[in-house]
């Protein structure tokens, strides 16, 4: 026993010198297992001086399929798969940073952004609006630096310098397509700076396809409709609630897929899960009854016909003709 | 030989020695000048390119003095106060200018006396190049009236009474001179005997501070001029140190060897002492793609001088080590991006006072700290509770589109089409009916907007408005994108 927690630490030790090396986050190498991680987890957090390697987004299945949360030393990409879903893939971006606000304890007007972004994408999608930031997200006019560059080399010019400045909270990069000059190279300079200064980079990269990147995590985000708008008497119809988005996670340390769909409060400052992706919602209930989507293949596969009542109210299988007669299966 | 055109007739304005010779004169017409030598070559006059040309030439006198004024078509002023001990003379000044100029290729005349006007008779009139201090009167009494810079009409008048040379109106009693030829005439004399002052107002801003270097052997290289740059900055240290100024504007003027001169300005938000710094800001401004500096053969001259100064105040940085520091670093950031990319492209949003959307917020440049003066600003940051909706994304200009048709006349579009593609709209909030802003004169009569927050059916949120109303105007309202939402 004694032997195996020597060789564990061993091990430890090794992956923290490895992950030291390639300058990526000693998860990665972690076994599966619980446990093992959260020692190094403790090990990273000595390191960064008691502030979480971690930025958690409120929606515990999505730290959970993030290992934790978007790392806040790392370029973080999000892309929009068309320029007109810029609203989705902002909106998100801010969402993250309004909550990196919230945990670095700083005020509205201290916390600081660089938003660069080529002339190209503030023409198509919009120049990001103050009031709207404030309203929405909470960041104060004060706190906003814009920077509108017309070639891609000036904009990556000027993140890798603000990324290196220690003013910044974060420092966001917007682009629009693939350009050429944004590959690997460029993408790892760009995280590097974050990895320096523990800052976050977030590049939001408009209607562009996924390509190979430097940054450890990639969402792809999309718009969705937003649930309605509560008020005391209930769900008011027609209405149009908070903002609402889907997530997929495109690329993570932790290597685990998913799509999310989440809600933005702009009072509470906060993320949420409003219903589940892929859930049977998708299919439209049926007329008046309800609708209960698991119990389709346990009845019909496992009970033979006719000696359980058939779910939904549905008349028994003798009653019925027979080609309509529900299959068995096997 | 050049031609003008004048009077509807092409007559010559100027010739070469060659043309002189064969008794050619200005004024004649270019037909008869044809007619008598067939083979003379004549081009059209090109006053823009002549000013051009003096301009440059301005520029490159620079060198000499800071105070360099055009005078006319042909000439330029240089006070050379108190720069004459840097060439080693007014002699040895002179011939330096002369023999530079007919190195490329001019055929330039100068003339060095205690008055402006005194200067100007003898850079014009043969004999004379330079007249001392006190023998203004002698040296001018033989030339002609022309040498006074008075117009035309009155060296006319003047001649038709016998009075030809400045001798003869030197002496004469000036009350009668000026009732008859006017104040004018009088005061060119004053100022060509030196009695009257005359200020040379100088083309470009004369800079409080500035230090140059004379290079033997010309610079090529960026790091070159970077290392000058540096050097020079330590003098100007020094300067500014003791006059308890940091430099906000810095200006480096390259002095190349075939003439041309070249400026780069390059702006701090916070007074600069440092020599590394303005280094630094140079180093960006060159590396910059916009312009790239044309060193063509060299430069032989490299100056640096600060344009525009403001008091430095020596921040004492706490133990800690931070306090000012932040403010510091980041405009630092500023200014190297903005020596780098430019002015216009570091923007800083200021909430203005205003209901219309895209007025409510003003780009304005950065600076310092925030401090920008806006006098309409003052917008307390105050709570959010009471604004309504507003979008994330603006467009900078809204974008029309295509609404088939609205659910009520009022209402909101029931579909509409962005940029070739449609959508089907699910739900929809509004109107909020924004006024235009009366009080603005330039906003009297713009129509009235109604905005709609609309979601489609994949789930995107617009900001949409209709500019007008339903039967208020003859022509169906014309509706526009011009938000997003998250």
């Amino acid at each position: 026993m004694a032997r195996s927690a020597m060789a564990q630490e061993t091990i430890c030790a090794l992956r923290r010198e490895i992950s030291r090396i390639e300058g990526s986050l000693p998860e990665r190498l972690a076994s599966p297992q619980a446990g093992d991680s959260v020692v190094l987890r403790r090990g990273i957090s000595a390191v960064r001086e008691g502030c979480s390697a971690f930025l958690g987004t409120g929606v515990p299945k999505l730290d959970c399929a993030l290992a934790g949360g978007v790392p806040r030393a790392a370029l973080t990409e999000i892309h929009s798969l068309q320029t007109r879903d810029a609203g989705a893939a902002t909106g998100f971006t801010l969402g993250l940073l309004a909550l990196l606000r919230r945990a670095d304890g700083r005020s509205r007007k201290q916390f600081l952004i660089c938003w660069i972004g080529l002339a190209d994408v503030f023409r198509e999608a919009g120049f990001p609006y103050a009031p709207g930031l404030e309203k929405l997200f909470g960041f104060a006019a004060g706190g906003l630096l814009f920077v509108s560059t017309a070639h891609i080399a000036d904009a990556l010019w000027v993140a890798e310098e603000a990324a290196r400045q220690k003013d910044f909270g974060a420092v966001v990069l917007e682009v629009r397509g693939n350009p050429a000059r944004l590959d690997l190279t460029a993408t790892r300079r760009l995280h590097r700076r974050a990895q320096e200064l523990g800052r976050p980079v977030f590049l939001i990269r408009e209607a562009a396809v996924a390509e190979p990147t430097a940054a450890p995590l990639r969402f792809t985000v999309s718009a969705e409709p937003a649930a309605p708008r509560r008020s005391l008497a209930g769900l008011l119809q027609d209405s149009i609630g908070h903002p609402a988005f889907t997530v997929v996670i495109g690329k993570s340390r932790a290597a685990r897929p998913g799509r999310f769909i989440l809600e933005w409060n702009p009072h509470e400052q906060s993320f949420r899960e409003i219903r589940p992706a892929h859930s049977g919602a998708l299919v439209p209930a049926s007329g008046n009854r309800p609708h209960p989507p698991a119990a389709m293949g346990t009845v019909v596969a496992l009970r033979p016909a006719g000696k359980a009542p058939a779910p939904g109210g549905q008349p028994p299988g003798k009653e019925r003709p027979a080609h309509r007669r529900p299959r068995r299966a096997g | 030989m050049v031609s003008h055109r004048e009077r509807n007739v092409q007559r010559i304005a100027a010739l070469d020695e060659q043309a002189e010779a064969l008794g050619l004169k200005p004024g004649l017409g270019v037909a008869d000048a044809r007619a008598m030598h067939p083979q003379i070559e004549i081009v059209e006059a090109d006053p823009e390119a002549n000013r051009r040309l003096l301009e440059s030439l301005a520029d490159w006198c620079d060198r000499y003095t800071p105070l360099v004024a055009i005078d006319g078509s042909d000439g330029l002023f240089l006070d050379i106060t108190g720069c004459v001990h840097l060439f080693g003379g007014e002699e040895k000044m002179m011939q330096d200018i002369l023999s530079r100029l007919s190195r490329q290729g001019f055929d330039a005349r100068a003339g060095l006396a205690s008055s402006a006007g005194a200067a100007w008779a003898a850079a014009r009139f043969p004999g004379l190049a330079r007249i001392l201090p006190g023998q203004e009167a002698d040296a001018l009494s033989p030339l002609p009236l022309s040498a006074l810079r008075i117009d035309a009409e009155t060296r006319i008048r003047l001649e038709s009474v016998g009075l030809h040379t400045i001798g003869a109106i030197l002496h004469a009693p000036r009350a009668p001179l000026a009732r008859r030829f006017g104040a004018g005439l009088l005061v060119r004399l004053d100022q060509a005997l030196g009695q009257a002052e005359e200020a040379i107002s100088p083309r470009l801003p004369v800079p409080p501070l500035s230090a140059e270097r004379q290079l033997v052997e010309p610079v090529v290289h960026a790091e070159d001029i970077e290392n000058l740059v540096h050097g020079l900055a330590g003098t100007l240290q020094q300067d500014l140190e003791r006059r308890g100024e940091g430099a906000d504007v810095v200006q480096l003027s390259l002095f190349r060897v075939d003439g041309a001169v070249q400026r780069h300005v390059v702006r701090a938000t916070l007074p600069l002492r440092e020599p590394n710094l303005i280094r630094r800001l140079f180093r960006e401004r060159f590396s910059a793609s916009r312009d790239e500096i044309d060193a063509g053969y060299g430069f032989e001259l490299v100056r640096l001088s600060v344009l525009k100064a403001s008091p430095f105040t020596v921040v004492q940085t706490d133990l800690a080590g931070d306090g000012m520091v932040a403010e510091e670093s980041l405009a630092l950031f500023a200014d190297r991006v903005r020596a780098r990319l430019g002015e216009h492209v570091l923007m800083r949003p200021v909430p203005v006072e205003s209901h219309i959307p895209e007025r409510a917020v003003r780009m304005l440049p950065f600076a310092a700290g925030g401090k920008a003066a806006l006098p309409e600003a003052a917008v307390p940051a105050g709570g959010t509770s009471g604004v309504p909706e507003r979008p994330i994304r603006l467009f900078l200009h809204p974008e029309p589109i295509e609404v088939a048709a609205a659910e009520v006349p009022d209402g909101p579009p029931l579909n509409f089409r962005w940029r070739r593609a449609i959508y089907n709209v699910s739900r929809a909030q509004g109107p909020e009916r924004i006024a235009p802003e009366w009080w603005h004169d330039d906003q009297e009569d713009a129509p009235t907007r109604d905005y709609f927050r609309v979601e489609d059916t994949e789930g995107r949120r617009f900001w949409l408005y209709r500019q007008g109303l339903y039967g208020a105007v003859e022509e169906m309202p014309r509706w526009f994108m011009h938000g997003i939402f998250p």
